[in-house]
C-alpha cells in the first residue's frame, strides 16, 4: 500500500471501515441485503428495518469501532513512549483495575439469590472507577519512586499492580457463587453485547478530545522514536511529553475498557499492522492505527455474533483470530519486498 | 555473589522442609521423618504421595521458569519479555485442549507429553516465521511473532472451550496451572529439560555478557549475535516447555524471577545471575505453593494468583530500593 500517498492510504482504510460498517449492520439474526441496509441508514427504508438498524445494530457497530480505535491509539502511544514493540494497554494495570472494579461491583451489589440489587448500567462506572484507582496507584508509586521515573519503571509498576489485581479477581471469582464468575468471565474476555447510543456518545466524546490533544501535540510523537538523548537534542521536553502521552493512553484505555470489557490484542497489534500498511513515520500514523483498531474490533464483534449463532461468543476471544493472521502475513510479505 | 547464592540455597532448603510439614493437616517433624523413612500410616502416605511430589515439581518448575525468563530477557534485551511471549504456554494449552476435545480424557503423563510437544511445536513455528522474515529481523520481531501466535492459539483454545463445555470442566484445573496432585513421573519430562537448559545457559553465558552491549559491539567482540540469540531463545523455550509439561501454564514467575535476581546481584556476570535466577524461581515457587494450600482452606488457590500476591510486593520493594541493572 506504500505506493499511494499518505492521505490516499488513510482514505482507503476509511473506505474499508465504511464498507465493513454497512456489512456488519446488515448481518445478524434477521439478515438484510446491502441495498436495504444502505436505504435504512439514510432514512429511506422500511420502518421496521430502520428500527432494527438504528436502535439495535448501529449502536453496537459504532461502539465496537470507537472502542477499538481508542485501544489502538493507546497501544500506539505506549509503544512510542516506551520504545518497546510489545507494550500494550493491558500491561498498564488499567484493564485489570477495571476488571477488579467490575468484579467488586458484582460482589457487593448481589443479594443472596444472586440477583443484582442495582441496575447493571452502573457496571461501566464501576469499571471506570477501578481503572482510575489503579492508574492513580501506578502514578503514585512512580512519582514517589526515589530512583526517578523512566517509562520502563512506570510500566513495571503497571505490570506488578496488574498481576495483583488479576490475582484478586481470580480469588474473588473462586470464592463467589458460580453466577458471578460466569458474568465476570464474559466481561473479562470483552464483549459488546448491549450497546446504547449514550455509551457510544461517551466513547466518541473522549476519543474526540484525545484527537484534539494529539492534533496539537502530533509532531512531538515522531520525535519520541529517537532515543531520549537525541530526542532532547531536537528540542523535545522528553520527560514531560512521555508523561502527557502516558496519561492520554491511560484515559483512552479506561474509556474503552469501561464500555466493552477487557478486549485484548487490538491495542498490541493494530499499531503494528498500521506500521506495515501506512508506515510509522508517515503523517497520520496514529489515525491509521486507530482505523485499523476500529476495523479489527468491528470485524471481531461481527464474527462473534454470527459465527456460532444463536450463541454469541465474546468479541475479545476473536480479535486475535482476525488480527494475528493478518499481522503475520504482512510481516512475511514486507520482508520479501525488502529482503 | 557467594552470599546471595548461599542465602537462597538455605531459603530453598527451609521452604522445601516447610512444604512437607504445612497444608490442610499440619504435621510435626517426627511424622515427616517417619514418612521419609518409609512409614505406612495415612499421614505418611499423604506426605510421601502428595507433599514430596508437589515440592519437587515446584522446585523443578520454578527453577525452569526463572531460568527460561532470564534467557529470554537477556537475549532479546527486553525487560518485558517472558517465556509466555514465545507462545509456549498458549501452544501447550491448545494442544492439551485439542487432545481432550478429540479423545475425551487424558492421563496426567499424556497431558504432560502433549503440552511439551505443543509448546515446542509453537516455538518452532515462531522461529520459522522469524527466519522467513530474514536476517534483518531483530529480537523485537521474534517477540512479536511469538505474542501474535500465542494470541491466535489462545483465542482458538477459548473458542474450543466455549463450544465443548465438558472439556472446560476437565481442564479448568490444569489450565490454571499448579503443582498439586502431580506425581513423580512428570519429573521425567521436566528434569532433563532443566539439565539441558542449565548446561546450555552456562555455556552461552559469556556471550550473553557481551550481548548486554549493543549488537554491533558484541559482534566486534567475536560473538555471533544471531546464533547466540536464537540459541538462548531455543533453550528458554525448552525450559518453559518442560515447566508447562509438569505444572501447566504458570504465569508471572518467568517474568518476575529474573527481575528479582538482577536486582539482587546487579554487578554479577550472566553466569552468576543465571544461578541466582534459578534459585530465586525455585524459592518463589515453593513458597507460593505452600501459600496456595493455606489461603483458601480447605480449598486450593490457583498458583498464578498466589504467585502474584507474593511476587508483586517483593518486586515493588526491589524496584524502589535498587537501581536498574543493565540487561
Amino acid at each position: 500500500m506504500t505506493r499511494f500517498a499518505a492521505p490516499v492510504r488513510l482514505l482507503l482504510l476509511l473506505v474499508c471501515l465504511a464498507l465493513l460498517t454497512v456489512v456488519a449492520t446488515g448481518v445478524g439474526s434477521s439478515a438484510m441485503p446491502l441495498h436495504r441496509v444502505s436505504a435504512a441508514l439514510i432514512g429511506q427504508g422500511d420502518k421496521m428495518e430502520e428500527v432494527i438498524v438504528w436502535t439495535l445494530r448501529l449502536p453496537r457497530v459504532a461502539l465496537a469501532t470507537l472502542a477499538g480505535m481508542a485501544l489502538a491509539l493507546a497501544g500506539a502511544l505506549l509503544q512510542r513512549i516506551t520504545r518497546n514493540p510489545v507494550a500494550a494497554p493491558s500491561i498498564l494495570g488499567i484493564t485489570d483495575g477495571a476488571a477488579l472494579g467490575v468484579v467488586t461491583f458484582l460482589w457487593v451489589f448481589s443479594d443472596a439469590a444472586n440477583a443484582l440489587v442495582v441496575s447493571i448500567h452502573w457496571q461501566p462506572l464501576a469499571a471506570a472507577l477501578g481503572a482510575f484507582a489503579f492508574s492513580v496507584l501506578v502514578a503514585t508509586l512512580a512519582v514517589l519512586d526515589p530512583q526517578g521515573r523512566s517509562p520502563l519503571r512506570i510500566i513495571l509498576y503497571g505490570i506488578a499492580l496488574a498481576a495483583l489485581a488479576k490475582a484478586a479477581v481470580t480469588l474473588m471469582m473462586i470464592l463467589g457463587p458460580v453466577y458471578r464468575a460466569g458474568q465476570a468471565l464474559t466481561w473479562l474476555t470483552g464483549s459488546i453485547g448491549a450497546a446504547h447510543w449514550s455509551d457510544v456518545g461517551t466513547v466518541a466524546a473522549g476519543l474526540g478530545a484525545s484527537a484534539l490533544v494529539l492534533l496539537w501535540l502530533g509532531p512531538m510523537i515522531r520525535q519520541l522514536v529517537l532515543d531520549p538523548d537525541s530526542a532532547a537534542v531536537t528540542g523535545l521536553p522528553v520527560g514531560r511529553m512521555q508523561l502527557v502521552f502516558l496519561a492520554l493512553a491511560v484515559a483512552l484505555t479506561a474509556l474503552a475498557v469501561s464500555q466493552v470489557g477487557a478486549v485484548g490484542f487490538v491495542g498490541l497489534i493494530a499499531p503494528h499492522i498500521a506500521r506495515f500498511l501506512h508506515g510509522q513515520f508517515s503523517a497520520g500514523y496514529l489515525a491509521a492505527a486507530a482505523l485499523v483498531g476500529g476495523l479489527l474490533t468491528l470485524g471481531a464483534d461481527t464474527l462473534a455474533r454470527t459465527i456460532a449463532a444463536p450463541v454469541e461468543l465474546p468479541a475479545g476471544a476473536l480479535t486475535a483470530l482476525i488480527g494475528a493472521p493478518l499481522f503475520l502475513w504482512l510481516l512475511l510479505k514486507e520482508t520479501r519486498h525488502h529482503g | 555473589m557467594q552470599k546471595p547464592i548461599l542465602f537462597l540455597t538455605l531459603a530453598l532448603a527451609a521452604a522445601g522442609i516447610a512444604s512437607l510439614h504445612l497444608g490442610l493437616n499440619v504435621y510435626g517433624p517426627a511424622t515427616v521423618l517417619g514418612a521419609l523413612r518409609g512409614g505406612e500410616g495415612t499421614d505418611e502416605i499423604i506426605i510421601t504421595g502428595l507433599r514430596v511430589p508437589r515440592t519437587l515439581v515446584a522446585i523443578c518448575a520454578g527453577a525452569s521458569l526463572g531460568l527460561s525468563g532470564f534467557l529470554v530477557q537477556a537475549s532479546t534485551r527486553n525487560p518485558l519479555a517472558e517465556p509466555g511471549l514465545l507462545g509456549i504456554n498458549a501452544g501447550a494449552a491448545f494442544s492439551v485442549v485439542l487432545g481432550v476435545t478429540l479423545s475425551g480424557s487424558l492421563s496426567l503423563a499424556a497431558t504432560g507429553g502433549l503440552a511439551l510437544a505443543g509448546g515446542l511445536a509453537t516455538t518452532a513455528i515462531v522461529f520459522a516465521i522469524v527466519s522467513a522474515a530474514g536476517r534483518t529481523a531483530g529480537p523485537g520481531t521474534t517477540l512479536l511473532a511469538g505474542v501474535t501466535l500465542a494470541a491466535m492459539l489462545g483465542s482458538l483454545t477459548q473458542v474450543l472451550l466455549l463450544l465443548d463445555e465438558t472439556a472446560l470442566e476437565t481442564l479448568l484445573f490444569w489450565l490454571s496451572g499448579g503443582f498439586a496432585d502431580r506425581d513423580l513421573s512428570v519429573l521425567a519430562l521436566g528434569l532433563p529439560t532443566l539439565g539441558i537448559g542449565l548446561a546450555g545457559g552456562l555455556i552461552i553465558a559469556p556471550s550473553l555478557d557481551a550481548l548486554r552491549l549493543d549488537d554491533d559491539s558484541a559482534g566486534a567482540l567475536g560473538v555471533r549475535v544471531t546464533g547466540v540469540r536464537m540459541g538462548a531463545l531455543a533453550l528458554g523455550a525448552l525450559l518453559a516447555a518442560g515447566a508447562v509439561a509438569m505444572a501447566g501454564p504458570v504465569v508471572f514467575l518467568g517474568l518476575v524471577a529474573p527481575h528479582l535476581a538482577r536486582r539482587m546481584v546487579p554487578r554479577a556476570t550472566s553466569a552468576g545471575q543465571l544461578c541466582v535466577t534459578l534459585l530465586t524461581g525455585a524459592v518463589i515457587a515453593v513458597v507460593a505453593d505452600i501459600a496456595a494450600r493455606l489461603v483458601v482452606l480447605p480449598g486450593e488457590a490457583p498458583i498464578g494468583a498466589v504467585l502474584a500476591l507474593i511476587g508483586v510486593p517483593i518486586l515493588i520493594g526491589l524496584l524502589r530500593r535498587k537501581a536498574e541493572a543493565a540487561l
